[in-house]
Order: structure tokens, then C-alpha cells, then sequence
């Protein structure tokens, strides 16, 4: 299976990207860790005019804590999230869900930013950066703007993000000081497309919970830790032969999340 | 003993089809039909033509005769309908993913995009999806009434009798998947005409079946036609038949005077190799009391797909020979009633028939048990064939030549070990949990016609040995090498094996385990002369110096067996199938070289596996393959893998020199039966009396669910 | 496109299109055949390389992309004089390779894996070999010669 044709640029700074997804006579995709595009080209899927290569823009290729917030920049690898000794100790929960990203093939190219504008319903990073609160800045030639997770995820492989629109950084403010994440998934075996998972954080009373697979998109849902796994999968409107099986299942990893979370 | 061929494995030098370099290769991509059925229409390839890099486009009419339909296979006493693949289809398209024309270009790139400027007029018909219905719909083929490709019946004994005496009559039915046999090396070939000889280098399982396929759809005989089978990456019955594209790339390499390749890829190999297993059943079971097997009752309806190749009839008549399984039953009626559906064709696929048999006997041991308040094993050994039963004619007419199933039992249920297993799953039970034991016995058919050697004395002392069997990962540079040693007298790194070119030596191939039995045979038969003439001579083989032996070694067939037992649990809250413990015992007769052989149990276990816990072809209302990519289609990764243990019992067939029968599938033969048994076993206290495969989460949860908290 | 790949220390030059995918100009552009394409959407493994010893799926790599990079391949791995690395000789003695497609993929995975786990638990490698699909073996052979060939080479 061979892409179509396509015309390719690799600029080194992030004007000229911005120029090239500003084209309006072309259908232009932005190529980043290509594990989600790369397949899509080669079974034809995806068959845009140009392919616009980040991987030359280095000032893109960041992840770091600034102010309290960790701050990943378009070109931060899965593997650089999974080493991060900063992530594993102030975001452990980002650390638990890349774990799950695939294989380490995959996570060495896979930018995490390159995962959330995919927005496949089946990525770990969406949903756990769902309770995490995160802003995403957004940048085109026409400027700046910043969108929560609720603003950015709309249905399947779509986000709000414009044509001209590139996803520069994300944006994770420390969790609630003496908070506990969580992340469980199920898939049919290790390191496939995951069938249900759940990201999990819990401070004191309040709980946050996303779901993986109730959906097109992450659903988010806040409550009490001890109400949670019940009222939220109950809430679900799942579709299909096996939705009562896949209720069950979610309701299943919310409730390891959970516990982990606590514990 | 190690693989000496592994050296160049492991360095990466091996040959695979791809790899062969051949000046001004042209690369081939098919325009495919996106259709299950459609009446084709016109055909518009001039802008695929106008694309630069493009060599020619071909149809079916283009072809013409020059590519006649491969040739569809009999079947003893059956009747098969004549409707065999066509190189490229003509007037109709019977699955989606039926070739329909060949663009050639400068690369495989430009051959793809070429062929989407094809322009096919597909006026869609009405798909046919279901075996047991496929009577009443359209006819896919012109002259095939009832949509009928085979037709097979045979009873034996008083089988009315029986069932009129039976304490008890027990019947279930059965579904059993498709699955794609998904080699990591797809299919492949490269075509090259040279003056009046076309030589095919084919990633195939033998030089000779591609031979004689191709010399039936090119009207070549060997004189014409060369086949080379390079280094294979696998195939698992998936490359025995050769691919009708393969004769589209012949033709094609006679029109241009260059090479062509077909290098199929992933989404190809989905849609277009042969699919393997398929099978709904129905069958019944007469019983006494105390458990004894009066007689079996089984109609099979095989979903043999559009077309039908050389051995898509193989595997249901496979089947219904082996559907007494390892028990004496005195009377027994099979039919198989195999009509077309619009799916691509079904083939062989490790196991061929025989794990559908043994899934369908040992459930049916299983229900009878349970039905008449008895323990599965008691009834298991109430009916086996006795050791000194042997060779044993079956109802249906094979005659096992050896074996003794009661001490494969009893060896499975001390490896397991059982009694640990039961103790685990009472224990468990009490807890709550859903555990489940089960066994399933086995019967494999294997051996059988003839197969070529050649053993050579070199001048300098080397022992030259060429085979018309073909490794595709079954080591038989190893293997081979050690038995004509053995015979010679020398070193096993003194011995070369050479295969793989039908211009070298006729032979039959490498299917059906049959490697070791024949293969193997035909080089200790050509050696154990060789060795002769140097006694009789009075000196050292390694003095013959151009001293050849021939050897044309042929048989009956042989039947392995064993047995294997499994420990299983459902996690509640999911439904996942926890394979915890998996105990494999394989009666393969002499083993050569137990490494290698266990590698097979190994391998054809996790193969067997997959089939339970994730991989099934799926086709939806259109006829559509669902599961198309290894996105949809999932085989099993080493974070699956329960602990297997395997132990072999050996009673050697009395049928070859080597006293050797067949392990390249047993583990795919056994494994599901033995797994099925055991999911049952933990599901029967809820009401549930029998699961197909595959035994997913969201399939196990709901029968928990219905049976109540 | 002109583009210059070092390919196990020796520089590769080519002339492709931006939608050549690395695995067929390492095997078809710098005519290094070890590496095997079996998918072409990243779940097989087998076209697995290093880039800069990091293990990478070239199915999902563009060609243009390996421009002035460094990768290794397969036959970087046994000695040039001869021989096998340890890692391979393990292979061969547990029986971990059948047809052998697979393996190279195996290979540059579980090299770079070893390097960063030198003292890996079976789950460890468990998890770590399931990027790459085996179809012949079962995989238990693999991890036994991954078991053997940490110990060989942790042995100081």
C-alpha cells in the first residue's frame, strides 16, 4: 500500500508552517510522529495535496515545567513524556497513560500533541488530559487561541481545529496538591486499540473521571469518588450489540482508576 | 540439535520474494472488485494507461484464453462443481477483492495509482452470506444449481439402528469462524519469459503445485515452465494454491519481454488470500447410558466462498473422514452440503479441517457426559480405539495406522497436572470465580502420496541432498540433514540440502505436516541405499565420489494424535477468558528433532489460541470483510502467552522407514477443542451449555449476565 | 528528492519522492534486504530499524525524512568478520526464529530494549516484544533467548 502522491515541505521554523497550512488551493496535513498519519497515507485514506514536516521546527521540540505547569510542545515525543522524571513525579498520571501508547516503536515518533489532534477515540492521552484540566494553544497566521478539552474534542478524528491551524503546546497545570490519578484500559491484546479505558483523578471529595470508548470523543464526568463509577457509566447512552457489555467494562476501569487514584 | 540455517536468517541474508533483484522489473497492482457481486461491465483504462510510468493495463478479456480459471479440486466420492478461480474475472465479480484487472508500471507506486484511474462499470447484485441458505438465493454461477460447489455424503453401519437404541440423543450446533491465516511475509510472485520458458519464482509452500496450476490456467507443461520457490515467510496453508494473479503477471511478462513482480500487500492479503475454517454443523450423538458412542450424525455446511480452488474441498472432506475422532463408533452418516457464498474462497489453514473435526467430536463427548451425569474423561476412555485395535479402518473409511490415545490422555492429565487443576478450579469456584477444566483429543491426518529425493556424494566427500519437499520456517535444512546423516554415517554439517526448483526435481510439497514422514522418508530411503552400496563396496560413503541414490518414497497415510488439556477463567466483571494453564501431548510417532518439533507445538498452540480468544474474519450485510487490516484483525502478541507445556509420546507409524508422522499442526488441531471444553466446563453451572469461538469478553460477560446474578 | 541516509555507518544517497517510505528505500534504494515489510500500518513490526538507536517502525517513516540521519539495520548486528552477536546466537539456540521473517524486526527491537533494560523481568520483555508479531514460533523461544542473551550480556 503506497500513499498517493503528495508534495512535501520540512521548514525549520514555525512561521513557515503556519504560511503552508494557510494555503487555501490545498488540502495541506501536518506531519509529526506519522504513527497515526503514515498508515492513513498508506492505505489512501488520507490523501492530501502537501505534507507539511514539523520535525525540522525545533523550537517546538520541548517539554518542560514553566511556572508550575508542565508544558509540552508540539514535537514532545510519547517516549519523552514516558522518561521524564518531572512528568512521573508531577503528573504521574500522564506517565501511567503513555505506557499504554502502543509499543515503544510508537512511542519513540508519536508526539503527544500529534495524538490529541487525531483525536481517534481509542488514544490514551486525550482522556487522561481531559481531568487534568489542560489548556491547548493553538496558533495560525491569523494568531492565537487557547481551548480546553471540552472546546477541542468534537466527534471522531475531528477537533475544532482549523484547516490553517496547528496545535503548538499543551498546556497541564499541576494537579490539586495532594491529589491521586488513576489509568486502567482493556484491549484485546497488549498495546492494541484500547476498547474502554478510564483516567481517573481524586482530591479529597471531588473526583474526576474521562472515559475512553463511551464515545466519539472523551466524556468527562466530576462527582463524588465513592458515586462515581456507577452514575457516570449510567449516564451513558452506548449504542450497539454489545453496548451493555462495554457499560460494564467501562464501569469496570473506572473503578480501577479510581481505586489507584485513592491509593 | 540448532538450525544451521538460522545463520543467515539472523543476519538478515535470506532471499524472500521481495528481495530478488531482476534487471527492468515492472511492479503489478490489481484493480479489485469493491463489490461481494456485481455484474462487470465495461472497462475504461485509458487515463490509467496515459499515466507515465504505466506498461500496460490487462483485463479478463484481454487474457482471454491465454489464462484459463485454475482448476478446481475433487474430492474422493464427492461431486464439485466446476468453478474454478478465473485469472481475472469476467462477466461477474463473486467476492470483494476479486481481481479484475493488472495495471503494470515502472513501480508499485505508480501501478496503484494507475489503478485508480481504471474505470470498472459494476452494476452491484444481490451478496450471498450464509452456507445454510445459499440454495434459495441468486446463482452465482451459470450451470450451478443450488449454488452447490460440493457435494459429499457417506454413512456406514446401521446408523438408524443405532439411534433407534440409544439410551440418549445428543445435538448441538455449531459455528465455527473464518480466519485469515496472516503470514508476517504476504504472497508473491515474480514472472519472467525467457525465449518459450516462463519461470515464476513464487513465494509459495512448493515449487510443484504452482506448477501444475499454472501449467493448467497457461497451457505450459514443464518443459515451458519453471517454478522457484525462494526463502518463504511462512504460510501456513495459504500459499499451497497458487494465486490466480500469479498467471495475470505470467501473461504480462510475455506481452512486455520484462519481468513483472507482484508483491501483494497487507490489505490485499486480507481480501484476497484464501480465508481459512468457516463452518456452521449440525450434529448428533446416540448414546447408551454408561456413556458408549452408538453412533454420529453430522451435516456440515462449509463457507467455501465464490470459487472453488484445488483444495478448498479439502478441509470440510477432512472433516466429516475425521469427525469420529479418536473413539470406535460403529456407525456413522456425514454429509456435506457446500454451497458458494460472495466471500473470497476457503482453503486450507494450519489444521485443514482437522480442528473443526476435533472441535465438533470432543464437544459433543462433552455434552454427552453432561447429558448422562458423567465425567467427560470416563467416557473419553469408554470409547477410545483401542491400542491393539490397530491400524484402525474408521467408519469413514481411513485407517489409522498406529496410535494409543488412552496414554496420550493419561500423559496430558499427569503434565497438567489435572489433579492440580481440578483442586484450583473447586477452589476457585467457592470463591466465586468462574473457573473451567477441559481436554480435547485429537486426530491428524497426515502423510500420504509420494515424495522425491536425491542424495549425491560429492567428489570432495559432501553429501548433496535435493528434496521436493519446501521449508517455509520447519527447518528441514536441520531435519533433513540430521536423517540422511544418520544413515550415512556423517556429520550432519557435511550435508547440504537443496529444494525448491521444479526443474530440478518432481515432487509433491510441503502441507499437511507431511515433511518429516515423506520427505524425510524419500532421503533416508536414497541415503540408507547410498550407505548399502559403500558397505558392499567395502569402503566409507564419503568415498562414493559421484555416487547418486534416487528415491521416490510413497504411502498411505499417517495419523498423529494427543491429547491437550486446559485451565480457564472468565473475570466476572469483563468477560475476559483468562487462559491460565495449557498441557499439550502430541503422539507424532518418531520425533527427529525434538527442538524443532516443539517449536511446532509452540507455534501451532499460539495459533490455536488466537482462533479462541480474538481472530475472526467478519463479513457484514454487504458481503464487506470487516476485519481487513491487522487494526480490525487481531493476532496474539508474548504478553498473550499462557505457560504451555508440551511433551510428546511417540508411537512410531509402521508406515515409513522414519516411524515418523506429522507435528506442524496439532497445537491448531487440539488447542481450540481442549479450550472450548474448559470454557464450558466453567459456564456450566450457569446454565450455558455451549460457546463458539471466538470466546471474546463482550460474548462471555452477556451469557453470564443472562444466566442471573 | 535527493536525500543522503548513513545506514549502519556507510552513507546511502538516493533519489526519491516525498511519499517513499523509509522501508523501501532501505530495502529497494540502499538494497539492504534484511529489514522486511509486512504490513505497511505499523503493527507488524517487522520493518522495525534504530534511528539513532532508538527502535523505529521504517513503515511509518518517509524516506525524506531519514535525510542526514543515522539508522541501523539487521546487518549492523553481526560481527563483520564473522560470527553472530549475542543476541542472535541466543536465537539460534533457543529456536526463536522459524521462517525467519520476523526476526529482524525482533532484533533491532529487543537490541535497543536490552540496552536500556539490561536486567528486564520476563513481564518486562513480555510487554516489550509485543510490538512485534511473530506467526511460527509461539513466542516462547523468543523470550527464553532474550532471557539468555540479558544474561550474556550483562555479564561484566
Amino acid at each position: 500500500m503506497k500513499p498517493a502522491p503528495f508534495a512535501y515541505d520540512a521548514p525549520r521554523q514555525l512561521g513557515e508552517v503556519l504560511e503552508l497550512l494557510a494555503r487555501e488551493d490545498e488540502d495541506v496535513k501536518v506531519l509529526a510522529g506519522g504513527q497515526s498519519l503514515v498508515p492513513l497515507l498508506n492505505f489512501r485514506l488520507a490523501r492530501p495535496d502537501r505534507l507539511v514536516d514539523l520535525n525540522g521546527v525545533e523550537s517546538l521540540a520541548y517539554l518542560r515545567v514553566e511556572d508550575g505547569a508542565l508544558r509540552i510542545g508540539a514535537l514532545a515525543r510519547h517516549a519523552d513524556l514516558e522518561r521524564s522524571a518531572e512528568v512521573a513525579s508531577g503528573w504521574p498520571l500522564l506517565a501511567e497513560a503513555v505506557r499504554h501508547v502502543g509499543h515503544p516503536q510508537i512511542r519513540v515518533r508519536g508526539t503527544v500533541c500529534g495524538s490529541v489532534a487525531h483525536a481517534d477515540p481509542a488514544a490514551e492521552l486525550p482522556v487522561a488530559l481531559c481531568v487534568l484540566d489542560v489548556r491547548f494553544h493553538v496558533r495560525s497566521v491569523r494568531g492565537s487561541r487557547v481551548l480546553g478539552a471540552d472546546e477541542l474534542f468534537l466527534g471522531f478524528l475531528t477537533t475544532s481545529l482549523e484547516p490553517d491551524e496547528l496545535l503548538v503546546e499543551i498546556e497541564v497545570p499541576a494537579p490539586p496538591a495532594g491529589s491521586g490519578t488513576g489509568f486502567a484500559e482493556h484491549a484485546r491484546t497488549h498495546g492494541d486499540f484500547a476498547l474502554g479505558g478510564a483516567a481517573a483523578l481524586v482530591a479529597g471529595e471531588e473526583a474526576r473521571l474521562a472515559l475512553l470508548g463511551a464515545g466519539p470523543v472523551p466524556v468527562r464526568f466530576d462527582g463524588a469518588p465513592g458515586d462515581l463509577p456507577d452514575a457516570a457509566v449510567a449516564d451513558l447512552s452506548l449504542t450497539g450489540p454489545d453496548a451493555e457489555w462495554r457499560r460494564a467494562l467501562l464501569r469496570e476501569l473506572a473503578r480501577d482508576a479510581l481505586e489507584r487514584a485513592v491509593a | 540439535m540448532p538450525r544451521r540455517e538460522d545463520v543467515r536468517f539472523l543476519r538478515g541474508e535470506a532471499t524472500y520474494l521481495d528481495d530478488i533483484e531482476l534487471p527492468d522489473l515492472l511492479e503489478a497492482a490489481f484493480v479489485r472488485s469493491p463489490f461481494a457481486h456485481a455484474r462487470l461491465g465495461a472497462i475504461d483504462v485509458e487515463a490509467a494507461l496515459a499515466l507515465p510510468g504505466v506498461a500496460a493495463v490487462f483485463t479478463g478479456a484481454d487474457l482471454g484464453k491465454r489464462a484459463r480459471a485454475l482448476p478446481a479440486g475433487a474430492v474422493d466420492d464427492g461431486i464439485v462443481a466446476d468453478a474454478g478461480h478465473p485469472v481475472l474475472a469476467r462477466d461477474r465479480v463473486r467476492y470483494a477483492g476479486e481481481a479484475v484487472a493488472l495495471v503494470v508500471a515502472e513501480s508499485r507506486a505508480v501501478a496503484e495509482d494507475a489503478a485508480e484511474l481504471v474505470d470498472v462499470d459494476y452494476e452491484p447484485l444481490q451478496p450471498v452470506l450464509d452456507p445454510r441458505t445459499a440454495a434459495g438465493m441468486p446463482l452465482l454461477h451459470d450451470g450451478v444449481a443450488d449454488n452447490r460447489l460440493v457435494t459429499w455424503q457417506r454413512t456406514h453401519g446401521d446408523v438408524e439402528g443405532a439411534f433407534a437404541a440409544a439410551d440418549r440423543v445428543v445435538s448441538q450446533s455449531f459455528h465455527i469462524p473464518r480466519l485469515v491465516a496472516a503470514p508476517i511475509e504476504t504472497r508473491g510472485a515474480i514472472a519472467r519469459v525467457e525465449g518459450d520458458v516462463l519461470t515464476v519464482w513464487c513465494s509459495a509452500q512448493d515449487p510443484h503445485r504452482p506448477l501444475a496450476q499454472l501449467g493448467v490456467s497457461l497451457g505450459r507443461g514443464p518443459d515451458s515452465l519453471r517454478v522457484v520457490v525462494p526463502d518463504v515467510g511462512g504460510a501456513f496453508g495459504s500459499k499451497g494454491v497458487v494465486a490466480p494473479e500469479v498467471a495475470a503477471i505470467a501473461c504480462a511478462a510475455e506481452d512486455l519481454g520484462r519481468p513483472v513482480r507482484w508483491t501483494e500487500d497487507r490489505a490485499e492479503n486480507f481480501l484476497a488470500a484464501y480465508q481459512g475454517r468457516g463452518l456452521d454443523a449440525d450434529v448428533e450423538l446416540a448414546v447408551s447410558a454408561e456413556g458408549r458412542i452408538l453412533g454420529l450424525r453430522a451435516t456440515l455446511y462449509p463457507d467455501l466462498g465464490a470459487y472453488l480452488y484445488a483444495t478448498t474441498a479439502v478441509a470440510p472432506h477432512t472433516t466429516a473422514m475425521l469427525i469420529t475422532g479418536a473413539y470406535d463408533v460403529a456407525a456413522a452418516s456425514v454429509e456435506v452440503v457446500g454451497a458458494a457464498t460472495t466471500k473470497v474462497p476457503t482453503g486450507p489453514y494450519r489444521g485443514a479441517g482437522r480442528p473443526e473435526a476435533a472441535f465438533l467430536v470432543e464437544r459433543m463427548v462433552d455434552l454427552a457426559a453432561r447429558e448422562l451425569g458423567l465425567e467427560p474423561l470416563d467416557v473419553r476412555r469408554r470409547n477410545f480405539v483401542r491400542p491393539d485395535a490397530f491400524p484402525y479402518e474408521t467408519p469413514m473409511g481411513w485407517t489409522y495406522d498406529s496410535g494409543d490415545f488412552e496414554r496420550c490422555l493419561d500423559a496430558v492429565l499427569e503434565l497438567a497436572p489435572l489433579a492440580r487443576w481440578q483442586e484450583l478450579r473447586d477452589a476457585a469456584r467457592v470463591e466465586g470465580r468462574v473457573v473451567g477444566v477441559g481436554v480435547g483429543m485429537y486426530i491428524e491426518r497426515a502423510g500420504g502420496l509420494w515424495e522425491s529425493a536425491v542424495v549425491r556424494v560429492e567428489p570432495d566427500g559432501r553429501v548433496v541432498v535435493r528434496t521436493g519437499s519446501s521449508p517455509h520456517g520447519q527447518g528441514h535444512e536441520t531435519t533433513f540433514a540430521q536423517i540422511a546423516a544418520d544413515e550415512l554415517g556423517v556429520e550432519p554439517q557435511a550435508v547440504e540440502l537443496r529444494w525448491g526448483d521444479s526443474g530440478e526435481l518432481p515432487g509433491v510439497g510441503t502441507f499437511a505436516s507431511r515433511s518429516v514422514a515423506m520427505g524425510g522418508s524419500a532421503v533416508a530411503s536414497a541415503a540408507r541405499e547410498l550407505a548399502e552400496r559403500a558397505r558392499d563396496a567395502g569402503v566409507s560413503v564419503t568415498d562414493l565420489g559421484g555416487a547418486e541414490a534416487e528415491s521416490r518414497f510413497s504411502s498411505g497415510l499417517v495419523f498423529a494424535s494427543g491429547a491437550y488439556a486446559a485451565l480457564v477463567e472468565i473475570e466476572r466483571a469483563t468477560g475476559r477468558l483468562l487462559v491460565l494453564g495449557l498441557a499439550a501431548v502430541d503422539d507424532s510417532g518418531r520425533i527427529v528433532n525434538p527442538l524443532l518439533a516443539e517449536g511446532q507445538v509452540l507455534g501451532a498452540t499460539v495459533q490455536g489460541l488466537g482462533q479462541c480468544l480474538v481472530e475472526e474474519a467478519v463479513h457484514d450485510e454487504e458481503g464487506q470483510l470487516r476485519t481487513a487490516s491487522f487494526a480490525d484483525y487481531s493476532l496474539l502478541t508474548a504478553a498473550e502467552l499462557p505457560p504451555v507445556e508440551s511433551r510428546f509420546v511417540e508411537t512410531p507409524s509402521p508406515l515409513n522407514p522414519l516411524g515418523a508422522k506429522g507435528i506442524g499442526e496439532g497445537g491448531a488441531i487440539a488447542t481450540p477443542a481442549a479450550v472450548a471444553n474448559a470454557v464450558a466446563d466453567a459456564l456450566a453451572s450457569f446454565g450455558v451449555r455451549h460457546v463458539d469461538p471466538p470466546f471474546t469478553e463482550a460474548k462471555l460477560w452477556s451469557l453470564l449476565r443472562e444466566a442471573g446474578p | 528528492m535527493r536525500i543522503s541516509v548513513e545506514i549502519n555507518g556507510r552513507s546511502h544517497e538516493g533519489e526519491v519522492e516525498p511519499r517513499t517510505l523509509l522501508s523501501d528505500f532501505i530495502r529497494h534504494g540502499a538494497g539492504l534486504h534484511g529489514t522486511h515489510v509486512g504490513c505497511e500500518h505499523g503493527v507488524c513490526g517487522a520493518c522495525t530499524v534504530q534511528l539513532d538507536g532508538e527502535p523505529v517502525r521504517s513503515c511509518l517513516m518517509l524516506a525524506v525524512q531519514a535525510d542526514g540521519r543515522s539508522l541501523r539495520t539487521v546487518e549492523s548486528l553481526a560481527p563483520p568478520e564473522g560470527g553472530l552477536h549475542p543476541l542472535q546466537a541466543a536465537f539460534q539456540e533457543t529456536h526463536a526464529l522459524q521462517c525467519g521473517f520476523c526476526t529482524p524486526g525482533f532484533l533491532m527491537s529487543i537490541e535497543a530494549f536490552l540496552r536500556e533494560h539490561p536486567q528486564p523481568t520476563e513481564h518486562e520483555i513480555r510487554e516489550a516484544l509485543a510490538g512485534n508479531l511473530c506467526r511460527c514460533t509461539g513466542y516462547k523461544a523468543i523470550i527464553e533467548a532474550v532471557e539468555r542473551a540479558a544474561e550474556r550480556l550483562h555479564r561484566p
